[in-house]
């Protein structure tokens, strides 16, 4: 495992180390527990700007969707009923357009790595063994290791510790990623999303969510050391910007926030002394449209074997 | 063996995709195809199939319907036929007479 991994804790440990420079030596920070602390949340920062481009590209095609909503629509007045079907057919018509507002999930797997390579660079750095550029650093790795913020250690972790501020700490990143995940998802389901695609399965669905999401937080929180922890709750506060940036600009036809934006549109344009436009009449949504964000109005579709669809196509 | 894999894809999907929403550009999603393709086909090929299309679904790939091939159909490599969910409709608008061996995507 530590073979095939090994160029990525380089690459890790050699980003962490960089911002460490920068913060320690360029702008001569003297505090090193808040040094690492920047320097972890840099190396999100880092990954994430990488992948701006695969998010511009969905921000893109997301925006062309708007232009195939007559299409949709009608294609949802066909198969009315057979949802599998519709979404067969919506995936065609965004195949043959070239317009697929999904992103795949090979930005998320990208992730995982890196934030695997982090957790082991961190353990490594609790258990004085060093791994990737800390090998060749010893006293970066000797900061590291003594890197505290409020009395906590970094690599520490809430089950390895006895020390009370480690634990509060973990805790509040926690109730931080908790919080930051839940605005989020609170943020596309009331602003973006039509009226009608709030009920049924799909609204059942996040209810669930909202309590097996903390149960995973938690179990990462106590689990793995403060450092790893701070990552995932920095790329999760990232998530959660970046999709407020896209509601904002780029709200869902028929969803609560494509009228405030039609409203700050219509005030701005009275502040400039322009006529002022009526706000358009919002475009008539049926229940479980795909649009805009089609990411949000996620139906789970029902497992069937080939057979029993085939069946069903007779 | 393809049960216990097919119960780890079905937990996996209860958790993970709740947590991402919709993000794949396939019908159907990736871990949805992993299950069909483990249940059909056994360990070894459904894992084989799922690992390909996971590698096949990036952003750069067109997406559209990618089904799970039939046993009969099975390829080791390449598009399978009647994979794209068109065989069953011949009289839809959208090209009625597809070539099954076009890759969805470049360089799949």
């Amino acid at each position: 495992m530590d073979t095939v991994l090994a160029p990525l804790y380089f690459l890790v440990s050699w980003i962490m180390i960089g911002w460490h420079w920068l913060f320690a030596d360029l702008l001569g920070i003297g505090h090193d527990g808040l040094n690492w602390t920047l320097s972890i949340i840099g190396l999100v920062v880092v990954i994430r700007v990488l992948l701006i481009p695969l998010f511009v590209r969905q921000i893109k095609s997301q925006r062309k969707m708007q232009l195939l909503q007559p299409q949709l629509r009608e294609l949802q007045k066909k198969y009315k009923g057979d949802r599998e079907r519709l979404q067969q057919e919506t995936m065609k018509l965004y195949k043959n357009t070239g317009t697929n507002p999904f992103a795949s999930c090979l930005p998320i797997l990208l992730q995982a790595p890196f934030f695997f390579a982090l957790f082991r660079v961190l353990d490594g750095i609790a258990n004085e063994h060093p791994r990737g550029a800390f090998e060749s650093q010893v006293s970066l790795f000797e900061s590291a290791r003594g890197a505290e913020v409020f009395g906590a250690l970094l690599s520490d972790s809430f089950l390895a510790t006895d020390v009370i501020q480690t634990r509060i700490i973990a805790m509040v990143m926690v109730a931080g990623m908790v919080s930051s995940q839940f605005i989020t998802q609170r943020q596309i389901m009331r602003k973006n999303m039509p009226k009608e695609s709030l009920e049924g399965p799909f609204a059942q669905q996040q209810k669930i969510l909202l309590y097996v999401l903390p149960l995973i937080f938690l179990f990462t929180g106590v689990y793995f050391p403060l450092g790893t922890v701070l990552y995932w709750l920095t790329s999760n506060i990232w998530t959660m910007g970046q999709q407020l940036f896209v509601i904002r600009r780029m709200p869902a036809p028929g969803s609560e926030a494509e009228k405030a934006q039609q409203r700050r549109q219509a005030e701005k344009a009275r502040r400039k002394g322009l006529t002022v436009a009526e706000p358009e009449e919002a475009p008539k949504v049926e229940p479980g449209q795909q649009n805009g964000e089609v990411e949000q109005t996620r139906q789970q579709p029902k497992k069937t074997s080939r057979a029993a669809r085939k069946k069903k196509r007779k | 063996m393809s049960r216990l894999i097919a119960a780890l894809l079905k937990a996996y999907r209860l958790v993970v995709s709740q947590l991402y929403l919709q993000t794949c550009r396939y019908y159907p999603s990736c871990s949805a195809y992993a299950i069909g393709s483990v249940e059909t086909h056994g360990a070894l090929r459904g894992v084989w199939l799922a690992l390909r299309r996971l590698g096949r679904c990036h952003p750069w790939c067109a997406g559209g319907v990618d089904l799970v091939p039939t046993p009969e159909n099975y390829r080791w490599w390449g598009r399978a036929a009647g994979t794209d969910g068109e065989d069953h409709d011949v009289s839809h608008e959208t090209t009625p007479n597809h070539v099954p061996n076009v890759p969805a995507c470049r360089g799949a």
